[in-house]
């Protein structure tokens, strides 16, 4: 299970009001004790700060404020004491506009490095590459005062994109993963991917020499690294995405996009096929590659892969208020999202935990954390973790004015009544309750690497499927999972002709139910429930 | 077992066809399925086969009941090895009359376990091989819901076999239509896979298996309930809304009238015959006179439309007849409506008269829904219902008139005779009508459902 962590938001161990570096090596424990097995940090890098650390000015500096390269290592050390890795997010296809080199290359056209970044004398280049920020830009050329000539920038205006077809700037980001893989983190989440290279009459995504180059990312990291991660962040179709697992050559990971708000659309219809329909659509991956899946993130759930009716549809259900959209998007964390329903989240987290890739978990979502839809662009869904019911939610000792954000302090999400103290407590916590998931889900390998297959069920309420996992005696291990999407209990028959015989035990419980026999199996599930069972092979009975 | 030992077995199995025929829902009953109590002497045997190469021994039968033609396959285990069946399958066991063959063959005298041979799965795999069908050596089979004209099993999760029972003669209108369907290359539909044709019937028809798929009806119900118990009176905001799906459902339709016109060509219609059979039933029905002057101006109208183009058409299209699965909408069973005889169901018709059943659909499933919920709570809910229809009875309009190329099978558009705009609410009165005398006969709690349409479209 990776975690998603705002180092800025998680624990502040200087009482300077922003979280840092030695604050997250402290609470390692929490992390451990949860079932973390990678930590996915967001940009720590030096960075003026207008895409929260998305905008780097010095890859080879670690933000002030979050600490040094000392604490890095620290962290990194600790971490992998406890068995955890440590991955973190590097942006490879822009700078910010204040970073050296764009500083240099914008002076002149003959600068050593006046070919770093993308430049033109007029904005009318390209004009098949969509603009990603609807919201707040315009085209995306912008014009420089000093160089007088146009820069590319697929992101924001102050965020030029560099020019991967000069062998310098393709050089200089190996140098920058080599450097941090010395360091010891133990991979990268590599931001914006599809957008490397630029070329005529194409729409600037997902280019052949996007993926030559990724390849020879990957051929070096093997070589000088080996067992490190690649985690592309390409929020594209599946049939594109899969492109970047290459033949294994390419990336070890890659998001999936389009399955997380069909996961929220399909509990909101009570009908599978929303999930079911993706994932039929969705290509078969090589060995050793792996799917990331997540029901939330940093960003706003993100409406870029669903068509517009789906899109106006999770509008219409999801953000009835405009001040929760954010550009293609939703800006809520998970608990709002589906109205603080304990059994909802609980069921949208077992199919997280069930089906095939590896689940994400976005700090604080293990509280069921709300969000603050009031705070500027994405901060409603970054403010600090919630540790306790002290003073700051126990995030900081500094002035509460000096935080960086205000912890939520309403009487639904706010700290005093949701935080990891007081759930720790509590054995009937949400917190417990995904610990002791996680804890059944590793005992269980098959979830993460087993073949996924979805049984057929004439209830459109009822997502069923099993993940299965042939051992090396030549042993077929099942897991069948049962989802209700509905919101009233439902009945369900499922063909499991093919285990006649089995035993499917309920895994959190270890409660055997009815022998599976010749006729359909079946199942009654409460609103919203799940089941995981072990398919058992029959025991002989004891003397 | 020998082809001669047949007329000792049949001696022997005989007296039980007739209690295992009236368990079967395929079989026609009495008034109102109030069950068989068949005088002997009602059944005949019209043909008896064992078929080669089967083991189990498996005999065909076509047997003649009531002027109805069934066909049974029946699977033969010995006494001692019988089938762990539900008692709906067995027929019992029996004891093969003295042989006939000299010297005898072992038959004679010997104790039978009689068994429906689609409940055993070695006797469908080997059906579905002798019908082309490939890779299901080792499939494992089940049986999915029975319906009135035949008995389906599915072989692993790709192939759906389907026997029909009550027999026409001539070719199925099923394996007719879908065969042709998927000639013209609509892919709304389970691919055939083999046919099984015999002294000029289609017995059985394998096809490819949706699977993962639900009816549409059971979505549609998912949606209502969804709504009735919601905080929201509107279906557009209430989460389960169906309407792009009933879109969905709409454009499919559109799809398959244009490849039905492409498959069976476009045939001018016979008008005036069913335009008349409309004032009559309002007649019949005990109407008002707002109803028949009104069936009667759609009948006039009608008559004075001059290019009708009419196709073949599904005939029995509705919710439970259209299936959602991974890859989107399909449509099922192209039997058309069991109850009329082959001939008439291969008539061509407006397609009009295929939207209007789905349409009525709508209807019914928001009253179905209403009629889970206590009597109480109805009336309060009756406005959601109507609201629900509306929203994806359009929908679903919306999406059929969206599709290109419909123009092939719809009059040609007119705003002064609005041809398809009365074609549509002509069939919608007829089916509305249909609905009423059936609903009186047996269900007279839901006669407001088909009266409330025939009272709108009474107003015009």
């Amino acid at each position: 299970m990776f975690y998603e962590v705002l180092v800025r938001g998680f624990y502040d161990a200087n009482d300077d009001g922003t979280g840092d570096l030695k604050g997250l090596t402290s609470k390692l424990d929490y992390l451990s004790w949860l079932g973390v097995d990678c930590l996915w940090l967001l940009p720590f890098y030096q960075s003026p700060l207008r895409d929260g650390g998305y905008d780097i000015s010095d890859f080879f500096t670690i933000l002030p404020e979050y600490g040094d390269l000392a604490d890095a290592v620290e962290l990194v050390e600790q971490a992998h004491r406890r068995g955890i890795r440590v991955i973190a997010d590097l942006v490879m296809n822009h700078t910010s506009d204040q970073h050296p080199w764009f500083q240099e290359s914008r002076q002149d056209r003959t600068n050593p490095k006046a070919d770093w970044y993308v430049w033109s004398d007029d904005d009318q280049r390209w004009p098949e590459a969509r603009i990603i920020f609807v919201d707040t830009e315009k085209s995306n050329w912008t014009f420089d005062q000093t160089r007088q000539q146009y820069y590319w920038h697929r992101f924001f205006a102050h965020q030029p994109d560099l020019n991967f077809d000069h062998p310098a700037v393709a050089d200089a980001m190996i140098d920058v993963v080599k450097f941090w893989l010395d360091v010891g983190l133990d991979g990268f989440r590599l931001d914006a991917v599809p957008y490397l290279f630029e070329r005529d009459a194409s729409n600037g995504e997902n280019l052949p020499e996007t993926h030559d180059y990724l390849k020879r990312l990957r051929a070096e990291v093997d070589a000088s690294h080996p067992n490190k991660v690649l985690l592309a962040e390409a929020n594209q179709w599946p049939a594109d995405v899969v492109d970047y697992f290459g033949d294994g050559d390419e990336c070890h990971m890659c998001f999936h996009f389009p399955l997380m708000p069909r996961m929220f659309m399909a509990v909101r219809r009570e009908q599978r096929y929303p999930i079911t329909e993706i994932l039929a659509q969705t290509p078969d991956i090589p060995d050793g590659c792996q799917w990331g899946i997540f029901l939330r993130n940093h960003d706003e759930l993100t409406l870029e892969m669903v068509t517009d009716e789906e899109r106006d549809y999770m509008y219409a259900e999801y953000a009835k208020d405009p001040r929760m959209r954010r550009n293609i998007g939703i800006g809520r964390r998970l608990a709002p999202l589906v109205e603080n329903d304990r059994r909802v989240a609980e069921l949208l987290h077992a199919m997280l935990f069930s089906l095939p890739g590896s689940p994400i978990l976005y700090y604080g979502d293990e509280l069921l954390m709300g969000d603050n839809i009031y705070l500027g662009d994405r901060d409603g869904v970054r403010t600090p973790m919630q540790w306790s019911p002290d003073r700051n939610a126990g995030f900081s000792r500094a002035d509460f004015a000096q935080l960086y954000l205000p912890p939520l302090m309403d009487p639904v999400y706010g700290f005093s009544g949701v935080n990891v103290e007081a759930q720790m407590r509590n054995p009937s916590s949400f917190l417990q309750w995904m610990r002791r998931m996680l804890d059944v889900r590793r005992q269980h390998p098959m979830f993460g690497t087993g073949a996924f297959e979805v049984l057929p069920a004439e209830n459109p309420s009822v997502l069923a499927y099993v993940r299965c996992h042939e051992d090396d005696a030549g042993h077929e291990n099942v897991v069948l999972c049962v989802n209700n999407l509905s919101r009233f209990a439902q009945p369900c028959e499922l063909a499991l002709g093919r285990w006649e015989g089995r035993t499917p035990v309920e895994l959190l419980g270890r409660v055997p139910f009815p022998r599976v026999g010749a006729l359909p199996y079946f199942v009654t599930l409460a609103p919203y429930a799940f089941y995981w069972f072990d398919l058992i092979e029959a025991q002989e009975d004891a003397p | 077992m020998k082809a001669e030992d047949l007329e000792g077995l049949l001696g022997g199995l005989t007296p039980l066809l007739e209690p295992y025929i009236g368990r079967q829902r395929w079989a026609r009953h009495d008034a109102d399925g109030a069950g068989p109590a068949a005088p002997a002497g009602r059944l005949s045997i019209a043909k008896a086969e064992l078929l080669e190469g089967y083991e189990p021994p498996t005999l065909w039968l076509l047997v003649r009941r009531d002027g109805d033609l069934y066909q049974l396959l029946i699977g033969l285990r010995p006494e001692d090895e019988p089938l762990d069946l539900g008692e709906r399958d067995v027929l019992g066991v029996f004891t093969a009359a003295g042989g006939t063959a000299a010297g005898g063959t072992g038959a004679e005298g010997k104790a039978w376990f009689a068994y429906d041979g689609l409940a055993d799965a070695e006797i469908v795999r080997h059906l579905a091989a002798a019908m082309g069908v490939t890779g299901v050596e080792d499939a494992i089979v089940r049986p999915v819901g029975a319906e009135q004209s035949n008995s389906s099993v599915v072989l692993g999760q790709e192939v759906i076999l389907k026997l029909f029972r009550r027999l026409q003669p001539g070719s199925n209108p099923d394996v007719e239509v879908s065969t042709g369907l998927d000639r013209v290359g609509f892919n709304h539909l389970a691919s055939p896979l083999g046919v099984w044709t015999r002294d000029g019937y289609d017995l059985a028809v394998a096809q490819e298996f949706l699977a993962g798929g639900s009816e549409g009806w059971a979505l549609a119900l998912t949606s209502l309930r969804d709504l009735y118990a919601s905080e929201e009176e509107d279906p557009a905001a209430a989460g389960g809304d169906f309407a792009s799906e009933a879109r969905r459902i709409g454009e499919m339709t559109a799809r398959m009238h244009i490849a039905l016109g492409k498959a069976f060509g476009v045939h001018p219609p016979a008008l005036t015959e069913w335009a008349n059979a409309l004032v009559e039933q309002v007649d019949g029905l005990g109407l008002g006179p707002n109803v028949r002057r009104r069936a009667e101006e759609l009948a006039s109208r009608l008559v004075a439309v001059k290019d009708v183009p009419s196709i073949r058409v599904h005939g029995d299209l509705h919710l439970g007849q259209v299936m959602r699965a991974d890859a989107g909408w399909f449509v099922l069973d192209f039997e058309g409506e069991p109850a009329r005889p082959v001939a008439e169901r291969r008539l061509p018709w407006p397609p009009a008269k295929d939207v209007a059943g789905m349409v009525r659909s709508f209807a019914y499933a928001a009253a179905a829904v209403l009629h889970e919920r206590e009597s109480s709570e109805r009336e309060a809910l009756e406005g959601r219902a109507r609201a629900w229809e509306q929203r994806n009875r359009q929908a679903f309009l919306d999406g059929y008139a969206s599709v290109e190329g419909l123009e092939a099978v719809l009059p040609e558009a007119d705003s002064d005779t609005d041809a398809y705009g009365v074609l549509l609410d002509f069939f919608e009165l007829d089916k509305a009508m249909y609905e009423l005398g059936y609903e009186r006969a047996h269900r007279p709690d839901w006669e407001p459902i088909p009266l409330a349409a025939i009272e709108r479209l009474a107003e015009g």
